[in-house]
């Protein structure tokens, strides 16, 4: 072996065993503080609501036609197959998931410190004319997800997190639904099918069940909330990692607290400050009589 | 078919030189060139379309051979067929080699391109397995390159060109004209890797790392330097001699035409994650921009490859010469 064949050997073996150290060394280190805490068990406190309704100011940006030929099947289903990153009815925002991201219940602990059932039942994201249903959705932590495939084609399910472990399954015609959990919280997990790269969904995983995700009509409701003051945070996609707008929310027991927010066209590139986005029209419910 | 005769032998070894033309066996090796070129191209298209993970499944997809070719699996089991076919070719170059060529370290260049494809398609495995992890798509796209790099070197080898190649003379004073190619070789796959490590770094739905494209547009001004200036030299010094001047013009034009596609690739990437699926130009931009970079590559090992055979000669003329000398004075 002469001395040019030995060195392409040599760099050949390195490149490869320093990629292979690189992908097994993978961080997984939980960014929104782990589950180390210590819990203050369940709540069981005076709870109310909060509710409010997304608007959209300012032009909309056109839904985009999506070419769905690559595949005959999603072609048949689903010819004319549009975007929906952004969905404005009436200047109604729909797609945007809400939920609370920190504050304090009426007891003096952190919403996160509470321990919060996780639901027995699944959520469902189906896959239907090559299409993810719902695009947006939201999931508390060890949850299950089910994956359906109700198109007559091959998928595959190929959520990207930061924080929790990456997966990409293929899910044949016919094939159960695949079921999954994530074991962090994290907002949001992209998800995307590499078969058909055009399906998009996100899954916004939580600690607790304080979320929503707003309808057709910009509204959403997130029930049975322990009464307290809450930072609420409302995140809508679009660039590298969606849009986030944040407000200080009081919930009085047995009442409502309004969260009306605001998106505006041509601002869905860049995440906000939350600083900025402080809304005028805030509104703190008193809680004087309420409890 | 034997086509030139040996010139020099001198006592048990047996120079490059001194070797015969198989004319069968350089069109197969070209044949493998070729395959390995389209090779590249099918791979860069799996990237642009987004289709490396379409299926979770190595080697088979899907859990078949031949599963549906729709969606993004044309692009990835296209990809691997390509990729299969050139492993095959490779065994049999491997075994034509080794059957019909009497040069020594030629046979272990081939062995190496053998371990170079085998290893690529481990490489390929990982890449599914580990769900794309930079590192290893790097990677994957670097051995690549330098697998195109040893069928091509295979194609000169054998290459009558190279067989009945006659020493040129330097010009002295100056820097040997191996050294200014090497360098630009060496230029060139460093910016190769950059190339590699930004291509893989975002998908096209998300906005390429600024560190890296600036790194990349460094590379391609040093590249431009590198290369051109060694280019340049050889068309002063040597003109004339086609076996040198030929490979450095297209070395020189393929140099410009990437130049322009690495911008348009850049200007099309920057509008992908608007995109609702990657769609052209920008697909087929960075695909051209993928292979022009390659084809730029291999040009300049055929050019640097070329200045060291002839730099060879001069050598064993001037020990032939000297050889000759004594056995006179004898």
């Amino acid at each position: 072996m002469n001395k040019q064949t030995r060195v392409w050997l040599v760099l050949s073996i390195a490149l490869s065993l320093l990629a292979l150290g690189n992908a097994c060394s993978k961080e997984t280190t939980n960014k929104n503080g782990g589950t180390t805490e210590t819990a203050a068990g369940p709540y069981s406190g005076p709870t109310g609501a909060i509710a409010g309704v997304i608007s959209f100011s300012g032009t909309p940006p056109a839904p985009r036609k999506i070419d769905t030929s690559a595949d005959p099947v999603c072609g048949q289903k689903s010819p004319n197959l549009m975007t929906d990153d952004t969905v404005v009815t009436d200047g109604k925002l729909a797609n945007v998931f809400v939920y609370i991201k920190d504050g304090t219940a009426e007891g003096g602990k952190k919403v996160g410190d509470y321990t919060w059932a996780v639901p027995t039942s699944a959520v469902v994201l189906d896959q239907n004319g090559c299409h993810y249903k719902p695009h947006v959705l939201g999931i508390q932590v060890n949850q299950k997800l089910s994956v359906t495939n109700s198109d007559q084609t091959t998928h595959n399910i190929h959520p990207t997190p930061a924080l929790n472990k990456e997966w990409n399954q293929t899910q044949a015609v016919g094939a159960a639904p695949i079921e999954q959990t994530f074991t962090r919280p994290e907002t949001l997990i992209p998800v995307k099918c590499n078969q058909h790269p055009w399906m998009k969904a996100y899954i916004g995983v939580m600690k607790h069940p304080f979320y929503a995700v707003s309808a057709e009509n910009g509204t959403f409701e997130i029930k049975n909330v322990p009464a307290g003051k809450y930072t609420v945070v409302a995140w809508k996609e679009g660039g590298a990692k969606g849009t986030e707008k944040t407000m200080e929310v009081t919930v009085p027991a047995n009442g409502s607290g309004k969260a009306d927010f605001t998106f505006e066209g041509g601002a869905a590139t860049t995440s906000i400050s939350p600083s900025l986005q402080m809304m005028p029209a805030l509104e703190l419910p008193s809680m004087a009589g309420k409890h | 078919m034997p086509t030139a005769d040996c010139r020099f032998q001198i006592g048990n070894r047996q120079l490059a030189i001194g070797n015969s033309m198989n004319r069968g066996l350089n069109r197969f090796a070209i044949l493998v060139a070729c395959a390995t070129f389209f090779l590249i191209i099918a791979g860069a298209l799996v990237t642009s379309n987004d289709a490396g993970l379409a299926t979770s499944d190595w080697p088979l997809s899907n859990g078949q051979f031949l599963p549906p070719m729709v969606g993004n699996l044309f692009w990835e089991h296209g990809h691997r067929m390509v990729a299969t076919t050139v492993g095959i070719l490779t065994i049999a170059l491997a075994v034509y080699i080794r059957v019909k060529e009497k040069r020594e370290w030629v046979w272990k260049l081939a062995l190496f391109a053998l371990i170079a494809v085998i290893a690529q398609g481990l490489l390929g495995a990982l890449t599914v397995k580990l769900l794309l992890p930079l590192a290893v798509s790097a990677a994957h796209a670097t051995l690549a390159q330098l697998f195109f790099c040893t069928t091509v070197s295979l194609a000169v080898f054998t290459s009558r060109s190279w067989i009945e190649a006659r020493p040129v003379s330097e010009v002295e004073g100056v820097l040997p004209l191996r050294y200014l190619c090497t360098a630009a070789l060496l230029t060139i796959f460093v910016q190769l890797i950059l190339g590699a490590t930004l291509r893989h770094s975002a998908g096209w739905d998300k906005q390429l790392p600024v560190e890296l494209i600036v790194a990349h547009i460094i590379g391609a001004v040093a590249v431009t330097l590198a290369l051109g200036s060694a280019a340049l030299a050889t068309l002063r010094r040597h003109k004339g001699v086609t076996f040198l001047t030929r490979p450095a013009v297209i070395a020189l034009s393929l140099l410009v035409v990437q130049l322009v596609l690495g911008v348009t690739a850049y200007l099309t990437r920057l509008r992908s994650p608007n995109d609702p699926q990657p769609l052209n130009p920008m697909i087929s931009i960075t695909v051209a921009h993928v292979a022009c970079g390659a084809l730029v590559f291999v040009t300049t090992i055929v050019l640097t490859l070329r200045t060291y055979r002839v730099s060879k000669e001069l050598k064993v003329t001037r020990w032939k010469s000297s050889q000759s000398i004594y056995a006179h004075q004898q």
